[in-house]
């Protein structure tokens, strides 16, 4: 193919130009000319040069890295821009980022963040304290929509940002901000040279859309976007100016291009890797076996990340609001119900159906591929029908002989499930859910409906009685706030609360508050741990399974570091294709 | 005929409005359905109740459905077709980055469609009830019976086995890198799937049109006359049959142009092709509506006026009709 002599021909040209380098003494600290403190990536040293054939499944929705909230934007970004600090792929520790060092005072409210010296934009421009400030000018503006905003609050107040020189900025939150470092790291630095002019004319929701020429795009990342051809692919070239160097002191990243295709759907995701037009794929457990024989054929390794972050559940509406008879609300309130359903789910089943065996049952809200905050000593339910209907019994439910559930007042227990139509794993869990509470004599009806109607009902009507839904997960729990405060507008369940509608809701609530005005992280996760706790025992949300994450990665690369957090490239510009 | 393509154009104005309010009221009144804003919060959790209403405000969608249509409508006036909601950028920029490729795909089939099914029709006709005759026509009911994204689908597979044709997508990896003749023969070897999909699959239809229409023309009087004044049989069919069995086919060709934005959406989808399909099937489970509204009015735009260019080119085929 032309697109393999392309690449051997970069490669044969970078080999020559990366020799100097070779058999260079390990410095202890490397620099370089007007960057005496480089960041060191550890790894083996690599060759420059070549192209990484990447892909996803839909077109970024904008090129601003501050009005970027979905996948399909943020991820064709996260080699373009940095923030002040970045979370450790493999430790998921967080480590210096554009910021080289930062301190915080004895009352955990005020952050001092020190840049790099002779930090510089794509364009050659320097970074400074004022970039910081503008950066944060910019997300606590009423006008421009974006998530960190929402993240980045304390208290309900934004945070204080002032320049002490040019080199360092302080951060004063009004209360002491226990996910302030990695939150603080989730905001990409933008440069105030070139978008100031645009923010001041009030139009800065309208810059960097995707119909911006690429090379107005400037960040401090390895890479800078070069072309963009909608519904096609992105390429992107290295910055020469980047701030990262190998254990030798030699600039990174060692890869010169990266080609994004972009592809309407996951099958042609699947393939466009078996066609050799990309790198890597994200295996989805039930492929895991066909890819595995596939291996040594197709030249590539399928990774096993372990259990990943996101997971489905079954939920039962708890809403007053939600115009159900008052008997169905009183069985979905009911603990003991919600307990037994967990108890009635075959959790095997769905890890052998749905993830074809790779999968782990899951009980609580974290996953364990959160190793700092995941709680291993939450209440378990292991699959047991006997235990289930005991359970049920405690609550007053009984099987007449006609084989139907009835409650104490003689109602049958009937009532239907939903899920989104478009999500094939969710209706099969479903399915399988349905089948498992049947045998317990209750009448479900599984009827999967569109996103858009499902959306409706769990923001606004609020007219379900059950769904089986998933969530994406992450490090940080207080990023689950929505969901987990009974204010929160995700909290399923029974959205937005006044006040909470019991006392175990009133206890997550202020388990919540603590931890987010608590810096001291094992205290926090004390706090966390509480709440892991109380949701596995009242189980609002009932888990299922939380599928291993497992990727196909061509080998070609050196230095790949697969973790579930991370994935195969998240020390990418030290990633090198031998 | 000029004051028949004025008054033509005149009624052009009122058939949009009707187009347009009937598809906004559509969008509108789909039951129990979230809006783009609303379905945000699933995609992003921590995006706060306030952030989606500021959303919805920026882009007028807080108004009552019909004070938004009628700003839909003031600025179309102005030929300015409003902002995406997903992209954050003009409408008029998203459809034109996807216009010419659709374009470009609907040409390639539309020519290669033709090209076929005439001289197959013609044929067939001819030599009605003959051997190849009825292979032709069973060939014809297999095309009409798949449906286009089969048939991508299955020319997907085989293209996957044989790795003779690239997958997916207008261009290669490669492409920027490439001198400009070889820049010229990567899009056409990346048109050839998605042309055999849509064109060679709608050879089928036309063909049939084509046999019927000439076989009746066959069967008149004045064909008769014509052999019987010693024509050679070329010339009785070309010069009297196939120009007098045409005349429907115009109609039909009217029609084609108007899909020619439209009509590629499901080969698109299946073949990866970087068109307008893509982005408006996407615009329409987003809710993106101003996108989708932008789309429907080109589309009937171009279906109006390749009736219109039809209606032109039928009088001058056909001397019998006369619009004055």
């Amino acid at each position: 193919m032309r697109g393999s002599a392309l690449i051997a021909l970069v490669t044969l040209v970078a080999a020559a130009f990366g020799l100097p380098g070779v058999g260079a003494a390990t410095a202890p600290h490397p620099s370089l000319p007007g960057l005496p403190d480089p960041k060191v990536m550890t790894g083996q040293p690599g060759r420059y040069g070549g192209v990484f054939l990447d892909s996803q499944q839909s077109d970024p929705s904008t090129f601003n890295p501050i009005l970027a909230n979905s996948t399909s934007s943020t991820g064709p970004l996260a080699n373009v821009f940095d923030g002040l600090v970045e979370a450790n792929g493999k430790t998921t520790d967080i480590e210096p980022g554009l910021a080289e060092s930062w301190t915080v005072s004895k009352d955990g409210r005020t952050w001092t963040f020190t840049l790099r010296q002779g930090l510089q934009w794509a364009d050659g421009a320097p970074v400074t304290a004022d970039d910081v400030l503008f950066t944060f000018q910019v997300v606590y503006d009423k006008r421009i929509p974006n998530s960190a905003a929402d993240v980045l609050k304390v208290a309900g107040q934004p945070i204080e940002v002032t320049k002490v020189n040019a080199r360092t900025v302080q951060f004063h939150t009004a209360e002491p901000f226990g996910p302030f470092l990695r939150e603080i790291g989730n905001a990409s630095l933008i440069p105030q040279h070139v978008l100031r002019k645009a923010y001041d004319a009030g139009q800065f929701n309208q810059t960097w859309g995707v119909n911006t020429p690429p090379s107005q795009i400037v960040g401090t990342g390895p890479y800078k976007i070069t072309e963009y051809r909608p519904a096609q692919r992105i390429v992107y070239d290295r910055n020469p100016h980047y701030w990262k160097v190998d254990m030798r002191g030699q600039r990174l990243p060692y890869i010169d291009h990266i080609v994004l295709t972009i592809v309407p759907n996951q099958n042609a995701l699947r393939l466009l890797f078996q066609g050799g037009q990309a790198d890597s794929y994200g295996v989805r457990p039930a492929e895991y076996a066909e890819f595995a024989r596939g291996a040594r054929a197709g030249n590539y390794t399928v990774y096993d990340g372990g259990p990943s972050f996101g997971s489905e559940f079954l939920t039962f509406n708890q809403n007053t609001a939600s115009g159900m008879p008052g008997y169905k609300l009183r069985w979905f309130q009911a603990q003991k119900f919600r307990q037994a359903v967990s108890y009635a789910i075959d959790r095997q089943a769905i890890i052998n159906q749905v993830y074809a065996g790779h999968a782990v049952p899951e009980y609580g809200p974290e996953s364990p591929a959160d190793k700092f905050f995941f709680d291993p000593h939450t209440m378990q339910y292991p699959y047991n029908l006997q235990k289930a209907a005991a359970v049920l019994a405690e609550a007053g439910f009984k099987k007449g002989t006609d084989g139907v559930l009835r409650d104490a007042d003689g109602h049958a227990v009937q009532f239907v499930i939903t899920t989104n139509a478009d999500n094939p794993d969710r209706v099969a869990i479903g399915n399988i859910i349905r089948q498992d509470l049947t045998a317990l004599g209750m009448q479900v009806t599984f009827a999967p409906e569109a996103f858009n109607t499902l959306v409706a009902k769990l923001t606004d009507s609020f007219k379900w009685e059950a769904l089986v839904l998933g969530l994406t997960g992450g490090i940080e729990p207080a990023d689950g706030q929505n969901v987990w405060k009974s204010s929160g507008s995700l909290h399923m369940w029974y959205p937005r609360q006044a006040k909470p509608a019991t006392p175990w809701e009133a206890e997550i609530d202020r388990y919540f508050d603590l931890a987010a005005t608590t810096v001291d992280q094992n205290r926090r996760r004390d706090y966390y741990n509480q709440w892991q706790e109380i949701v596995a025992e009242q189980v609002p949300l009932i888990y299922t399974a939380i599928p291993h994450a497992y990727v196909a990665v061509r080998n070609k690369f050196g230095n790949i570091e697969f973790t579930a957090f991370g994935g195969p490239f998240w020390n990418f510009p030290v990633i090198y294709i031998k | 005929m000029i004051r028949y393509i004025a008054r033509r154009l005149i009624l052009l104005g009122p058939l949009l409005l009707g187009i347009t309010f009937v598809s906004w009221a559509a969008i509108q009144l789909a039951p129990g359905s979230s809006d783009y804003f609303q379905s945000l919060v699933l995609q992003y959790p921590q995006i706060s109740p306030q952030r989606i209403a500021a959303l919805r405000a920026e882009f007028g969608m807080d108004q009552p459905p019909l004070v938004q249509y009628l700003h839909w409508l003031w600025s179309i006036v102005h030929l300015n077709f409003g902002y995406s909601f997903a992209y954050n950028v003009p409408v008029a920029w998203l459809i034109g980055s996807r216009a010419l490729n659709t374009l470009l795909l609907s040409v390639t089939s539309l020519v290669v469609a033709w090209a076929l099914a005439l001289p197959l029709g013609i044929y067939s006709a001819v030599h009605q009830y003959s051997a190849l005759d009825g292979a032709l026509s069973a060939a014809a009911f297999v095309a009409i019976s798949v449906p286009s994204f089969f048939s991508a689908l299955l020319l997907l597979y085989a293209a996957f086995w044989t790795h003779l044709l690239p997958l997916q997508g207008l261009t290669s990896v490669d492409f920027d890198f490439l001198p400009w003749w070889d820049k010229i023969l990567d899009v056409a070897r990346h048109l050839v799937l998605p042309t055999i999909a849509l064109g060679v699959f709608s050879v089928g239809g036309l063909m049939r049109y084509m046999r019927t229409n000439l076989l009746d023309v066959l069967r008149s009087d004045y064909l008769q006359t014509a052999r019987a004044k010693g024509l050679p049989e070329r010339a009785v069919i070309f010069r009297h049959g196939v120009r007098n069995a045409i005349n429907p086919l115009v109609t039909l060709f009217g029609f084609e142009l108007g899909g020619l934005l439209s009509g590629a959406a499901f080969v698109e989808n299946v073949l990866g092709y970087p068109g307008l399909g893509r982005l408006v099937l996407e615009a329409v489970l987003k809710r993106d509506v101003f996108v989708v509204m932008g789309s429907l009015l080109m589309g009937s735009v171009l279906l109006i006026l390749g009736n219109l260019t039809a209606d032109i080119m039928l009088a001058y085929v056909d001397p019998r009709i006369r619009y004055d």
